[in-house]
């Protein structure tokens, strides 16, 4: 992508997904006159470039949108409010100075290797997906086994199919939204294996990618060992028990010539690391406050690289304000520090952002740690509100008013998701 | 006609509320479990014409990638999803192209059912 | 196509790779055949990497004799090849009592056999040396002259150099017959026909069944499998030495290896299979490999494994490596080349040198042989300002193919240049793809680059030849 880029900048933002386009938009609806935005791949819109289904935009544009839509669009906007963006554009790395400068450096195809400076700096530089590595999964090592990510981009953006019978192990939504494009494109889903005894999914995926097609859904069932030498010929499943071990007794055969792994996604923080921004060891991404602000003044983060979410619009959401604080940030104004620390309570697995502080309304962005219903949410002992059903699968977000916090007078608050732990929900779905 | 319930997952929004129907054929007695009226939409439409959103891509010749993405601007029959498919396939584009531009009109032979390009893509090479 | 040759190596592993090195110092036409994709995919590719001191085996056998020769060569070979190469020193440590005892018997064995600079730690040493270590260790034997290096950038060194020097060398090329051709033989292969005066087996794992192709099959191979896991970034300096156990007199044991790219690696296991294509790893070996290195180090968890692999040791009954010739004339076995063949294979070179001319190949020195190879460029490596440097003057080097290891496409091309053909090949050549996020981002760039490099579709490129492809084109119906 062709695009200016100066030395000097009052907001950079690295990465230019939906987070880090909505950060620049906001950095500059902030005030911030010099905006930069940099990607490494050829043109920004992240991720988004490869979702071709519809499911963007219905808060932000209030219509249903495909993902290179929502991500033109942004970009268009981007460029009307004069933010420089540029693509081919790798971070290799980033630090601070000690008169406080933040600096990155960019490794620009064509342009060489360039230092650039900014007052302010946002972290958008999404997730990657968990790979066979991190589940260890015993065998041979062939060809045909791959993220659904990548078999994502291989169909939708480079025209490759990644096989013809394929079993895909995890049911996060890129794995069951696969299945279903693959399906369109005329390869053959053998099923897909949930270790968990529900989906990872949102529903919604549940039931039109897999239900519509008659595509299988084995809950509490694992992938045990993959087997072909050159190529995949076939997987072994196991069913697994309550501790999530496999039961080796029942296992089975399914054959098939790629494996898709839809197993989770993980914060890609190496650059934050570098910088010395402190992570939190639960969403793998970087502990913020109120104002999204890292361990390091002036560094914020914002989307996926702070933890990850299943919906865009909320990425867009929090992106806006992480720009709005940063461009702010830029022009010098200043807030008062957070004094009220969140503590995840029960079935809570983790709460951003880390601390807050009276006087304003925040957006809390929590996930539970297992299926509940029916649940509510407890603030301290300020805010009690039902929520119906809960799952892992699907961020919850709160907000809390400023009159809240004012009745608020600890230096701890706790959020607890109370409930009656829910079984598996999906009609349709086999053991 | 005795009444009969179903459940349905609303797939109307993200939050997929678990909707209980009671119906007599074609006609609604009850609706529980629906969250907004989009559900209750969503429950008739489900029983008496299915609609699946639908989007692919199609080959695309002189851009920079393989491939153009490409949605049908309203719900399909969810039953003739893969006819719609196949008919999209046979599509063949040539860029430059505008996100929004029409590639087919009337597909499955129904009027209002458009294919178009969701992204822009320029030109490059002869 | 039908060549003559002065030798034909059959097989293109470290053993094959150094050997074809070594003659191309000599007047002689040399061909290098290898059955699959790329050279050094065998088990010269899924080892351990480490270039044993030697003080374990006992002199009495061959490989006991050439693994501290073979030692003593690296740094030469190190020198003029350029494959990274660093004596990072071994510890074998005492879980017991009664592993004292066996440590001072490695120590007589390896000082007899010139093994230098052997000492024992006491514990209090070995918690100052190595912190991370179980406190539990009652003592171990320090072996300094031990060392690391990526055994297939070894390789492809080797038969790099081998073809600046002439050796001719053919890969997707199996021998499939071995006949009588005059005062030589014929290796027969789907791509033509390849006449040698000598013709070496250097087959590894497959090297008895060779040996059968020539008639002369007087041993038999037994795959003993070796499962490796690599660790997360997370645990890199965790040990500065090779930590080893006692060994038994099977294997080495299982041990924690700090790899030449400062990743920890542990392993392997040792099983004896039936099945030689058998690189499976299982589930019961993880067990057992967590299990053991957590007594070593209880900061090892099993959750940071990023990756596994399984090579097969090609154990000959005997137990020794079989080197040298048969009742068929011209036929000469480099065979059974089992652990420690990674240290030992520059030794097997000049082994194997010295006995062919034995049998009469005359060895003229070839006035212009050249000895260096340039090492690939390793941007990651490089100051910040000579990265700008290049950058500037090269703007391939400011397009990142592999983001986790931080590799260019300069460095994408190179490798091509240098004879990669495969993913794996540019995996193993540039560490593309080896990173955490094992090749999610990388995989398209490296495919393009690769599919534009040799010029063919996106969908024939393969991740190591054969069988393995990894797309196939899209919507081949709608063509027709
Ligand atoms: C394969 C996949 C499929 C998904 N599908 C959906 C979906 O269907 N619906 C949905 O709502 N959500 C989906 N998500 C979640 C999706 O990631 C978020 O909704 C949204 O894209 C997150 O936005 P982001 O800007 O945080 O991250 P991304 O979209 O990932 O953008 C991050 C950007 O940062 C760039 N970047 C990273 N590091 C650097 C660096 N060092 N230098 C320069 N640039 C850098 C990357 O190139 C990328 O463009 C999916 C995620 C993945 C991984
Ligand atoms: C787990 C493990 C760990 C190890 N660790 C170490 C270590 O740390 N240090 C050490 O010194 N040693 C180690 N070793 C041993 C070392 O790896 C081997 O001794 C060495 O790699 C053997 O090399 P090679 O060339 O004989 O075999 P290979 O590398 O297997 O080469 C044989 C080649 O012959 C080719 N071939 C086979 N049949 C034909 C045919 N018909 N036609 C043409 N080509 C053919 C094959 O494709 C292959 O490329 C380890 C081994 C294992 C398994
Ligand atoms: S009923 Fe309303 S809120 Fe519930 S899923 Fe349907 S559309 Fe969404």
């Amino acid at each position: 992508m062709l695009g200016r880029m100066e030395g000097d900048y009052d907001v950079v933002v690295v990465g230019g997904g939906p987070a880090g386009l909505a950060a620049a938009i906001g950095a500059r609806d902030a005030g911030a006159t010099r905006v930069l935005v940099v990607d490494r791949e050829d043109e920004a819109g992240g991720i988004l470039l490869q979702c071709i289904h519809a499911g963007f935009g219905l808060h932000y544009f209030k219509e249903e949108l495909t993902g290179p839509e929502y991500a033109e669009r942004f970009v268009a906007r981007a460029l009307d409010r004069d933010i420089d963006v540029v693509g081919s554009a790798y971070v290799s790395g980033a630090g601070l100075d000690s008169d406080g400068t933040r600096r990155v450096r960019v490794m620009r195809e064509g342009h060489g290797i360039r230092t650039v400076r900014s007052r302010a700096m946002v972290l958008a530089m999404g997730c990657r997906e968990r790979t066979r590595g991190a589940l260890h999964i015993p065998g041979t090592r062939p060809a045909g086994v791959l993220t659904a990510g990548l078999a994502q981009r291989f169909v939708n953006v480079m025209g490759l199919l990644p096989g013809r019978r394929v079993a895909i192990l995890g049911s996060g939504d890129i794995g069951l939204i696969m299945a279903r494009r693959l399906t369109l494109e005329g390869c053959e889903v053998v099923g897909v294996f949930e270790l968990m005894p529900f989906s990872n999914g949102l529903t919604r995926n549940v039931v039109q990618c897999l239900g519509d097609f008659g595509i299988p859904l084995h809950l509490s069932t694992t992938v045990v060992e993959i087997h072909g030498q050159d190529r995949v010929d076939k997987i072994t499943v196991a069913p697994v028990g309550a501790d999530l071990a496999p039961d080796l007794s029942r296992c089975r055969e399914v054959a098939c010539d790629t494996l898709l792994l839809s197993i989770g996604l993980v914060p890609e923080n190496e650059l934050s690391q570098g910088l010395g921004v402190e992570l939190d060891v639960v969403t793998q991404g970087p502990r913020v406050s109120s104002t999204l602000e890292t361990s390091l003044p002036g560094v914020f983060a914002c989307g996926n690289v702070l933890h990850v979410h299943d919906l865009c619009d909320y990425v867009t959401e929090e992106a806006l304000l992480a720009g709005r604080f940063a461009g702010e940030l830029a022009g010098g104004v200043k807030r008062p520090r957070d004094n009220i620390r969140v503590v995840p309570g029960d079935n809570v697995r983790y709460c951003v952002p880390h601390t807050l502080a009276p006087g304003r309304e925040h957006t809390i962005y929590l996930r539970s740690e297992r299926p509940l219903r029916p649940a509510a949410i407890r603030v301290g002992d300020l805010v009690r509100r039902k929520l119906g059903f809960v799952t892992p699968a699907e961020m919850i977000t709160f907000r809390i008013k400023p009159d809240v916090l004012d009745r608020f007078h600890g230096e701890a608050l706790r959020i607890d998701l109370l409930g009656e732990p829910a079984g598996p929900h999906l009609a349709g779905a086999e053991p | 006609m005795s009444p009969v319930t179903t459940t349905l997952t609303c797939i109307a929004c993200p939050i997929g509320c678990a909707l209980r129907l009671t119906h007599e054929g074609r006609d609604i007695v009850e609706l529980a479990g629906a969250t907004c009226d989009r559900g209750a939409k969503y429950a008739a439409e489900e029983l008496i014409d299915p609609r699946r959103q639908l989007s692919t891509t199609v080959a695309i010749e002189g851009a920079r990638s393989a491939r153009l993405p490409v949605k049908v601007t309203r719900p399909v029959p969810r039953d003739r999803v893969l006819e719609a498919v196949a008919a999209i396939h046979r599509l063949r584009v040539r860029a430059p192209v505008r996100a929004g531009e029409v590639l087919l009109e009337a597909l499955l032979g129904e009027e209002g059912l458009a294919v178009v390009a969701t992204r822009s893509l320029g030109r490059v090479g002869p | 196509m039908s060549e003559r040759y002065d030798v034909v190596v059959i097989g293109g592993g470290v053993v094959g790779a150094a050997i074809a090195r070594e003659l191309s110092r000599f007047r002689l036409r040399i061909a290098l055949l290898e059955r699959q994709a790329e050279v050094g995919f065998g088990t010269s590719k899924t080892n351990s990497g480490i270039i044993h001191p030697g003080h374990d085996t006992s002199s009495a056998t061959l490989k006991g004799r050439l693994v501290v020769r073979g030692n003593a060569l690296y740094d030469r070979l190190a020198a003029e090849l350029h494959f990274g190469f660093r004596r990072i020193g071994q510890l074998n440590v005492a879980l017991e009592p009664a592993d004292l005892v066996a440590l001072e018997r490695l120590k007589a064995q390896g000082d007899a056999k010139g093994v230098p600079g052997l000492e024992l730690w006491d514990p209090a040493r070995l918690r100052r040396e190595e912190p991370n270590l179980s406190r539990e260790l009652r003592g171990a034997l320090h072996a300094p002259s031990a060392g690391v290096i990526n055994p297939y950038e070894l390789v492809f060194a080797l038969v790099e150099s081998a073809a600046r020097n002439g050796v001719e060398l053919a890969v997707d090329c199996p021998v499939t017959a071995l006949a009588a051709d005059g005062d030589g033989l014929a290796a027969h292969t789907p791509r033509g026909v390849f006449r040698g005066r000598f013709v070496l087996n250097c087959a590894g794992v497959a090297s008895d069944r060779v040996a059968a192709l020539a008639g002369a099959a007087t041993f038999t191979i037994t795959p003993r499998k070796g499962e490796e896991y690599m660790l997360d970034k997370r645990l890199l300096g965790l040990v500065r030495r090779l930590v080893f156990p006692v060994p038994s007199p099977k294997t080495k044991g299982t041990l924690i290896i700090p790899t030449f790219d400062g990743t920890i690696m542990v392993g392997p296991t040792a099983e004896d299979v039936l099945d030689r294509d058998d690189v499976a790893t299982t589930a019961r070996g993880a067990r057992e490999v967590f299990a053991f290195v957590r007594r070593l180090c209880p900061s090892i968890d099993p959750r940071d494994a990023i990756t596994a692999f399984a090579g097969l040791r090609a154990v000959a009954d005997g137990n020794d490596f079989v080197i040298g010739p048969t009742s068929v004339r011209g036929f000469v076995n480099v065979a059974g080349i089992q652990s420690p063949g990674l240290t030992a294979a520059p030794a097997i070179a000049e082994h194997v040198r010295d006995l062919l001319a034995a049998e009469g190949l005359a060895l003229v020195a070839k006035p212009d042989f050249a000895p260096e190879v340039r090492a690939p460029a390793r941007f990651a490596h490089l100051a910040p300002e000579v990265q700008e440097a290049l950058a500037a003057r090269d703007p391939r080097f400011a397009r990142v193919v592999c983001r986790c290891e931080l590799v260019t496409e300069a460095e994408i091309d190179d490798a091509v240049d240098h004879g990669a053909r495969t993913l794996d090949g540019l995996k193993f050549r540039t560490r593309a793809g080896m990173g955490r996020c094992q090749g999610g981002f990388c995989t398209p760039r490296a495919m393009e680059i690769l599919a534009r490099r040799l010029g063919v579709p996106l969908h024939a490129v393969t991740k190591r030849g054969g069988g393995s492809w990894i797309a196939l084109p899209m919507g081949a119906e709608q063509e027709a």
